[in-house]
């Protein structure tokens, strides 16, 4: 029986996955498709409206993201096939993604604490531009709420996924270095998706720029934490 | 999506060639290529759990892909068809993910407005930084150059 409800739960997302994303290519990539955001609202809904808790389907999103590891790895290879443009272009690279890195988390910290929230929470929203491993690394260091910075990642994650593309094209950046490594720095793994579906070197370097934010991250963070304290 | 070649190599570790691009060949090779992302994968798990090195396995893991890469030790047709798939539908895994967010709706609920200041603005800010300040060294460098 629970094999049953857990290959439903499987077969369901993959359904609602590949209708969300036949819609956006159909749509001609219109943002309103987003893929993550529609497909887990969507799943959300059904889930509440069947009184299914999230720990129910837990099983389910792990079996289903087992490939996530091995399938993040792949990104070695757009890497290496721009492998000439990375190095032409290192030092450009560098200082945009931590330029980025540390606009992003001071904003986000500064915001939180401005508003009023709990100093654990506010450590854990500041490392939510990273992947989840980094984030939860981090924020333990000083003082955050590990899954609650997960969730900051995800949210963090889905919310450049959804508008990234469209406020690039807005902001008029149309160079596919910047659009790559903007969607990378900020949305990390989720915004990396997202650069791929615009192109390959858009691709290649969001997962470049992730893993970099990833590591200035973790370096900025005493020194964020330093002059937060000043601040409040 | 570019990243899609149909090669017209034989694959060196499943000695299958590939001339023949029948949906089972295909496939076959697509296994193959998986299990050797895997192995990838699961090393680099192996190597941070062991070493202890702040560092997360998938990153971990796509910097030993390029360093295999450029040593030559992998080729490219050698994970080809497997990442170029995977990294197509990458957002894929993101949905089961995102889906646990809805655990905590109550915080967002809580601090609400600050929470989504804070998400938007730090998303927003430097999206825009990166992108017009990498934009504008690019095209400076490229004028530098010519």
């Amino acid at each position: 029986m629970q094999q049953l409800t857990l290959f439903f739960y499987i077969a369901f997302t993959l359904g609602v996955y590949a209708l969300v994303r036949f819609l956006y290519v159909r749509s001609k990539n219109n943002p309103l498709f987003n893929i993550v955001a529609v497909s887990a609202a969507i799943i959300i809904a059904v889930l509440l409206a069947c009184g299914i808790t999230c720990e129910q389907y837990e099983p389910a999103k792990d079996i289903m993201t087992i490939l996530l590891g091995p399938a993040t790895v792949g990104l070695g290879l757009p890497l290496y096939r721009y492998r000439k443009l990375l190095r032409q272009q290192a030092g450009c690279i560098a200082m945009c993604v931590a330029g980025g890195a540390l606009l992003a988390m001071f904003s986000a910290a500064l915001i939180a604490q401005w508003g009023g929230l709990p100093h654990d929470v506010v450590m854990s929203i500041m490392v939510k531009g990273v992947s989840i491993p980094f984030a939860i690394e981090i924020t333990g260091m000083y003082g955050g709420i590990p899954p609650l910075a997960a969730a900051f990642v995800v949210a963090t994650g889905t919310f450049g996924s959804l508008v990234g593309s469209w406020f690039l094209t807005r902001v008029g950046v149309a160079n596919p270095l910047g659009r790559g490594l903007a969607l990378g720095t900020v949305s990390h793994a989720q915004g990396t998706a997202v650069a791929l579906m615009e192109g390959e070197e858009q691709g290649a370097m969001a997962g470049l720029a992730m893993i970099l934010a990833g590591i200035f991250t973790a370096a900025f963070a005493p020194p964020v934490v330093w002059v937060l304290q000043l601040l409040s | 999506m570019h990243l899609v070649r149909t090669g017209h190599t034989a694959c060196a570790i499943c000695h299958i060639p590939s001339t023949g691009t029948t949906t089972v060949n295909k496939f076959i090779r697509i296994l193959w290529q998986t299990a050797l992302l895997f192995a990838i994968y699961q090393g680099s798990l192996w190597v941070v759990r062991v070493t202890g090195i702040p560092v997360p396995a998938n990153v971990l893991g796509i910097l030993v892909l390029f360093c295999l890469l450029l040593s030559g030790v992998i080729k490219e047709h050698h994970v080809n068809e497997a990442a170029t798939f995977f990294l197509k539908h990458l957002v894929f895994f993101f949905v089961p993910v995102a889906v646990a967010l809805m655990n905590w709706g109550e915080v967002f609920y809580q601090y609400g407005w600050v929470l989504l200041a804070a998400i938007v603005v730090s998303a927003l800010l430097p999206l825009a930084l990166v992108g017009r300040l990498a934009q504008y060294l690019q095209k400076r460098k490229d004028r530098c150059s010519n």
